[in-house]
């Protein structure tokens, strides 16, 4: 797991993934006053999935703001709001909500400082849930990391754990440059042993969760841990595998995976959004281009199948990426 | 409107400033129309012809010290917020010397106090609103000022950001720019309403106005009303001017939807001539110094074109810096 050095000498608590995420935002927000967050029900309710609880308490109305259901125009205040002094955080309370928004991201966000001729940084942070819950169905259940990727001009992290996750989250605040911070719903209950004492994880470097040499698997967010799980059973049977969490999504730290890949020979990537152009396949091309001669076996991808996410149980657990679609493709690329 | 408004009240000085501001807009806009069409400058091109007493006036009324921000239709409120006819016109002709280096071209314009040009349509008016949360947040006596032409009041955006201006009571006023053509589509066959501003305020709880936008000082009056109201209402204030433009909705754009006649009258409303008329008629003005000042303005914008066109282009090797911030 990715705990800090030093380890014994530090004082740790145990926290849940909201609540390092919370413990972030809060620190930042004493540091810096410039910094507030909004959103849909962040406020007097606390959170959709109670992220913020307790933050109006602490800090009041101006800073932690409710918005109304109107991500176009809170989105865009953010924006504007980043443009003229302040740190924004604004938390989408799904990622599929941005889409509303998405001109406002895309056309105004990721372009403004370099088309500004550097007059205007953005430091912003979006957030909140990416991905598929629980059986949510297809509106409700997408991964955006590999559409908005596609802009120059956006930092993506997705952190699996809630150690990255707070480390993470304080550098985004601290970075002048818009970032999309994804969670994952079905992730906010994990708990992990932290620090006490405040630490950052830097944006932009992946982690090796678990080293080995026969083959590396990479993945991100909560298909991380889906990830160590297979690493552990394959274990059992001598299959010594080598597990990269990503973290940041863009920009890519290709030198680890590089790194990786190289000395395994051999690389399978997963990913819960969809194969077709998804960063999956931006990972599995960067990996042919610049070490194509130390491959052994053609990449394996496990990703989302090429469908809407289904309501009903067996279907949803079908198209996303799972343990036997993961562990069958590791298999054939070990033959 | 503002009838009563003293035509005289600022003096000759400030209002001959205005005038030549106004000239120099237009002369500025003529050169760089001349320019496109010699092939010298790229893109999309939208002249502020027409239409300059209401940004003329705007500065005038607010100052300069708060947060601007407009469509593409930009290089006006570039040019009265300081930036020079040299860093424009460079900035068309896609030079290294540009007033975004090259990177804007003609819709995306900036200064210290200009947010942008921002191309698309009401794109820009939740940023306008962020800007009018920031003055709030950070306890300062400004406003953001955001303009905006009529076809942008069909777009979701304005709603969504009028209705979270008003709710958050933040200081900003909307000016929509009416000048009845989104395009090549007049606004009868656009807009739901007339009197856009003073029908959708009501459903917003603020307040809404109509000005003469061709005529300066209807805008400055209506416009120093909004800077009061707001700053002591802490309320945004919807504004609408009508005005016309003289040109197509770009260089590209023929104006077949508008007769000869139709153009004649509305040329005769030129906002310059009628500030130009009032000055005479105060005798602060006569036809030698008007002309000598409209030379003048001609020379800036004839020099700004030779600035342009020996100004270096931006290094290729320069492409990936900055896309991000340090």
């Amino acid at each position: 797991m990715s705990m800090p050095p030093k380890v014994q000498e530090v004082e740790m608590q145990e926290v849940e993934m909201r609540e390092a995420i919370r413990q972030a935002i809060d620190e930042e927000m004493t540091r810096d006053s410039t910094v507030f967050i909004m959103g849909e029900e962040v406020a007097e309710y606390n959170g959709a999935y109670k992220v913020t609880k307790g933050m109006l308490a602490k800090w009041g109305p101006k800073r932690v703001l409710d918005t109304p259901i109107s991500e176009l125009a809170f989105t865009g205040l953010g924006i504007g709001a980043a443009m003229t002094g302040l740190r924004p955080i604004v938390e989408f309370m799904s990622w599929n909500f941005s889409f509303v928004a998405f001109d406002q991201i895309i056309s105004n966000a990721a372009k403004i400082y370099y088309m500004s001729a550097n007059r205007f940084p953005l430091p912003i942070v979006f957030r909140g849930p990416n991905g598929a819950a629980a059986q949510v169905s297809c509106q409700h259940s997408h991964c955006v990391e590999a559409i908005y990727s596609n802009f120059p001009g956006l930092i993506i992290v997705a952190p699996s754990n809630p150690y990255d996750a707070k480390g993470l989250l304080k550098s985004a605040i601290r970075n002048n440059n818009p970032v999309l911070y994804l969670e994952n719903e079905l992730d906010y209950g994990i708990k992990m042993q932290i620090p006490k004492e405040e630490y950052l994880v830097p944006i932009g470097k992946a982690h090796v969760l678990r080293s080995g040499k026969d083959l590396t698997l990479i993945s991100h967010s909560r298909m991380a841990s889906l990830c160590q799980k297979c690493a552990a059973e394959l274990e059992k049977e001598g299959i010594d595998i080598e597990v990269i969490d990503l973290r940041t999504i863009k920009p890519l730290d290709i030198g680890a995976i590089l790194n990786s890949v190289k000395k395994t020979k051999r690389c399978v990537i997963v990913e819960e959004g969809h194969y077709f152009g998804g960063i999956a396949a931006e990972v599995g091309f960067e990996i042919q281009e610049f070490v194509f001669d130390f491959l052994d076996a053609p990449i394996g991808r496990v990703c989302q199948r090429e469908t809407p996410m289904p309501y009903s149980k067996p279907l949803e657990s079908e198209t996303l990426p799972n343990r036997s679609r993961i562990i069958d493709t590791i298999r054939k690329t070990l033959k | 409107m503002n009838e009563n408004f003293d035509r005289g009240a600022l003096g000759k000085e400030r209002l001959c400033a205005v005038l030549r501001n106004m000239l120099l807009i237009r002369h500025l806009e003529i050169r760089g129309e001349a320019a496109y069409q010699q092939g010298l400058i790229g893109g999309f091109y939208h002249a502020y012809i027409g239409q300059e007493a209401i940004q003329a006036a705007a500065i005038e009324a607010f100052g300069v010290e708060n947060w601007y921000i407009t469509s593409y239709r930009c290089h006006a409120l570039a040019l009265l917020l300081g930036a020079t006819p040299n860093e424009i016109m460079a900035e068309l002709y896609g030079r290294k010397t540009g007033n975004a280096e090259g990177r804007g071209g003609s819709m995306h314009l900036y200064t210290k106090r200009l947010l942008g040009g921002f191309g698309i349509v009401g794109g820009h008016l939740p940023v306008a609103i962020g800007a009018a949360f920031s003055i709030k947040y950070l306890e300062k006596r400004e406003l953001a000022i955001c303009f905006l032409g009529e076809g942008a009041v069909a777009q979701g955006a304005f709603h969504e950001s009028l209705n979270l201006a008003a709710l958050w009571n933040l200081p900003i006023v909307f000016i929509i720019e009416n000048n009845n053509w989104g395009m090549g589509t007049h606004v009868s066959r656009a807009i739901s309403v007339d009197k856009i501003a003073e029908m959708h305020a009501v459903s917003y709880g603020i307040s809404g106005y109509t000005l003469d936008g061709m005529d300066f000082f209807d805008c400055y009056a209506g416009f120093k009303k909004a800077h009061k109201e707001v700053l002591e209402s802490s309320k945004p204030v919807l504004i609408e001017c009508l005005c016309e433009r003289f040109r197509g909705h770009s260089v590209s754009d023929p104006g077949l939807y508008r007769t000869k006649e139709q153009m004649q009258e509305s040329l005769k409303k030129d906002p310059i001539l009628r500030l130009r008329h009032t000055l005479e008629e105060k005798g602060w003005l006569d036809e030698h110094t008007f002309k000598e000042m409209d030379s003048r303005e001609k020379e800036s914008a004839i020099a700004a074109m030779k600035y342009a066109e020996e100004s270096p282009w931006p290094s290729p090797a320069t492409l990936e810096e900055d896309v991000y911030a340090p």
